[in-house]
């Protein structure tokens, strides 16, 4: 190799583009922040894991199998059956009145409709006991005539519904700004139907955010805990969901059964993850911009 | 905008739209919310600031909004950092790490909760290496920090991700041919870039922490004036048939989340505003 | 100053943006990258700026070798085609940056500074603008102060990249003539980059036609209009 070339090649080797930083800065930041992501992140969910399996596979099915075990899955699944409907139709309703009319007041109830990312769960759940509790004037009504809230099942939906409020709204409004209205008139124009527009135009369309929103009030509802605690009452095998039953088991001691449990949630996570992650990339087009990696 | 409640739309479904909305909105949020002001109209501000001002609830709600700023903090700084490492290099696992920062939205809190506790408790496997060098994580105050840590870890980075991705290259190559060093330009060019979309995902990690109760009280220790936080004593007074207690303490929180998102969100209007663009 | 560019070839991945090309620009010349996209004139441009290093060959400034310098050190005075404005600064912060970001010993005092912006709006004839933000300009004041930008670093030569490119018509015309007189003021080498061959022969005394990655021809705009060396090169021009 002749001088100028091996010249040539020490300068290659010290040339940086100018938008990067220096090789051992990057290396450092890389190492840091995956760093912080293991002790934070990763090796919760192991031992969430190993943890739920300290005694065996045998063991933790078993705890599972154990009827108040089965009971809170079971609740967790009728309440989130319960949410989800209820939380992706107020989603479409308030979506379609923000994105397809123009109306004084508008940004305030964006903000209305936001407003529980802000309040501590644990609030949300005293609202509820402040206005249904039996002690209260419409509480006391209700119980009186059979119907009560706290301590019972509705209690547990409200409160989920409190906390997952915004997740399907939030989800489409950016969508659906984002596509107009030329669409839905266009339809209107060749003489469909509000329903029919609504059917074979608009929903066609956020149908993949729509799944998005679902996703990720689903996760929220299945795992929601400050709010429930303070309104479910955590009476074991009523109105103690999945998450309750974890913190009941773990007081206890029974580590196995509340690890187990955990692991069951932590599955779910997963799944979550997966299916969202599998969104963002297959329907990045169809999904609010902020998702667009 | 023209001083019309409603504007005139070929577009079918307003009552319909309008009316579900409503409904929901009353009944899930205004509702609740509404008996929990009215409760603390009812007793008066004064009454409110007696109940509070007891050394205990005082304690309680000084730790939660203390720990939950640091904790936020942290997340600024880490949550820029991840967000330009995931969008500026590139390394093995990358993707993996991409879809993970999620976690903390997907993971149940009380999930997350008995799985820290179960790590930095004394016996955990950070905690004992932690013991042998002298501190302690778990029960602690360390220990409600890195809860919150965990439950506001990606609201940073996921605001922060888009705008990185949008910065053009020219503008960073602009400082560097006018002699800037690569630490000015990042310090002069890019950070003041991203900081309204960071203080947005500050503001959204702080609420969200500040609230936060599933992964924090099996961490804590719930020690009173120590490690109890303000979200627990609600719950306690609660479990006591409290309620005056309990809705005094639920609106002292209401009351200074609003005062931080509303201050939060004028410092973002008048940086936009500065900055010239939207 | 002058510009020797000796042998300089660039690859990205597999594909050759520019094959060996070799090339001299004359002190104090106003020279036109003319060419289709794709002909490698950006890439040539960057690489005299210190934005791109090259696969092979030497860049030499008044005979010194530049290829090593980093970007910083290179003091070209560089105009994108996007202007990139810094968009959080006035156009006053954006012009003084360049005087700012150097080292301590060798910063102006403020007041310096302040005088140096307000002669280079006076220059670009937009006295009254050192208070707005890069948003609230029209497309031909950015590109002025993008020009202003570079010049506050007394860079030793000029390289605009399709410095007209996202004007109208009208304020194209009108921004030529102000880089002409900026140019006959200054003295600076000056290279520009444009697919316009309108442009380039009505502004630059040295037109450079390249196509896919090679030089076609070098020349004076008369002497390329009246003596095209290859079909190419009669073809683009006679567009």
């Amino acid at each position: 190799m002749s001088d100028a070339t091996l010249v040539d090649l020490q300068r290659r080797r010290a040339f940086r583009a100018p938008t990067n930083e220096a090789p051992w800065l990057r290396v450092l930041l890389t190492l840091g922040v995956v760093g912080v992501l293991a002790l934070l992140l990763f090796a919760p969910l192991i031992v969430v894991f190993v943890d739920a399996l300290a005694q065996g596979a045998g063991a933790a099915l078993a705890s599972l199998a154990n009827p108040d075990a089965e009971s809170a899955i079971w609740l967790t699944l009728t309440v989130t059956a319960i949410v989800l409907p209820l939380n992706a139709a107020f989603g479409i309703a308030a979506a379609w009145a923000i994105t397809k009319f123009d109306f004084r007041g508008k940004a305030f109830l964006i903000t209305l409709i936001d407003l529980p990312f802000s309040v501590s769960p644990v609030v949300a759940g005293l609202c509820l006991v402040l206005l249904f509790g039996s002690n209260s004037l419409i509480g006391g009504w209700l119980v009186a005539s059979g119907y009560p809230i706290i301590f019972a099942l509705p209690g547990i939906v409200l409160a989920t519904l409190f906390v997952t409020f915004p997740f399907v709204a939030r989800e489409l409004i950016p969508v659906m700004i984002e596509q107009g209205r030329a669409e839905e008139e266009a339809a209107l124009t060749l003489g469909a139907g509000g329903w029919r527009v609504f059917f074979t135009v608009t929903l066609p369309n956020i149908r993949w955010a729509l799944l998005y929103g679902v996703l990720l009030c689903n996760a929220r509802a299945m795992g929601e805990f400050g709010a429930v605690a303070v309104v479910s009452g955590k009476i074991r095998g009523q109105t103690a969901t999945m998450p309750i039953t974890i913190e009941m088991l773990y007081n206890e001691y029974l580590s196995v059964a509340a690890f187990s449990m955990a692991a069951l949630l932590a599955l779910l996570a997963l799944v979550t993850l997966t299916l969202k992650t599998l969104l963002e990339w297959r329907y990045a087009d169809q999904l609010a911009a902020n998702h667009r990696h | 905008m023209s001083r019309a409640l409603l504007h005139p739309s070929p577009m079918p479904g307003f009552g319909l739209a309008m009316g579900v909305t409503l409904t929901m909105l009353s009944l899930v949020v205004i509702l609740p919310i509404g008996a929990l002001l009215w409760k603390g109209a009812a007793f008066g501000p004064l009454e409110v600031w007696r109940v509070i001002n007891t050394e205990r609830s005082f304690a309680a709600l000084f730790l939660s909004f203390r720990v939950a700023l640091l904790a936020a903090l942290f997340n600024l700084v880490f949550g820029c950092l991840l967000a330009w490492v995931l969008v500026r290099y590139r390394f093995p696992g990358r993707r993996l790490i991409d879809a993970a920062v999620d976690l903390p939205f997907a993971l149940p809190t009380a999930v997350a909760g008995i799985a820290l506790t179960a790590l930095y408790a004394p016996n955990g496997a950070i905690g004992s290496l932690a013991r042998e060098l002298g501190m302690k994580i778990a029960y602690t105050e360390t220990g409600i920090l890195i809860a919150l840590i965990f439950v506001g870890l990606p609201f940073v980075t996921r605001t922060v991700q888009p705008v990185i991705e949008e910065i053009e290259k020219e503008v960073e190559e602009a400082s560097a041919t006018l002699g800037a060093t690569r630490a000015y330009t990042l310090r002069r060019v890019v950070v003041p870039m991203l900081a309204p979309a960071a203080l947005t995902g500050f503001a959204l990690a702080l609420a969200r922490s500040v609230g936060e109760y599933g992964s924090v009280i099996f961490i804590a220790g719930n020690i009173p004036l120590v490690t109890e936080i303000a979200p627990l004593l609600i719950v306690i007074r609660l479990e006591e048939f409290d309620y005056n207690g309990a809705a005094a303490i639920g609106i002292a929180m209401l009351f200074i989340s609003f005062s931080m998102l509303l201050a939060i969100n004028a410092v973002q209007i008048w940086s936009r505003r500065r900055i010239g663009y939207v | 100053m002058h510009i020797q560019i000796d042998e300089i070839s660039k690859e990205f991945g597999s594909t050759a943006a520019l094959t060996p090309v070799t090339l001299g620009i004359p002190s104090g010349a106003l020279a036109a990258l003319l060419g289709p996209s794709g002909s490698g004139k950006t890439t040539l441009l960057r690489i005299l700026g210190g934005l791109e290093f090259p696969s092979s060959g030497r860049v030499l400034f008044d005979g010194q070798d530049a290829t090593g310098l980093s970007v910083q050190e290179r003091r070209a005075g560089f105009v994108f085609q996007s202007y990139a404005l810094f968009r959080h600064m006035t156009v006053f912060e954006n012009i003084a940056y360049g005087l700012r970001a150097r080292p301590r010993v060798s910063r102006p005092a403020d007041a310096e500074i302040t005088r140096r912006v307000t002669k280079l709006l006076d220059l670009i004839q937009l006295p009254q603008i050192g208070t707005r933000y890069p948003s609230q300009l029209s497309g031909g004041q950015r590109q002025r102060v993008a020009l202003a930008r570079a010049l506050a670093i007394e860079p030793r030569m000029l390289l605009l990249d399709e410095p007209f490119g996202a004007l109208d018509a009208r304020v194209r015309k009108e921004l030529r003539q102000g880089l002409r007189e900026i140019h006959d003021n200054t003295g600076l080498t000056t290279v520009f980059v444009t697919h316009d061959q309108e442009e380039a022969m009505e502004l630059a005394d040295l037109v450079v036609v390249m196509s896919m990655g090679r030089i076609e021809q070098v020349g004076r705009p008369a002497d390329i209009r009246a003596r095209p060396k290859t079909d190419f090169v009669r073809e683009f021009i006679s567009v």
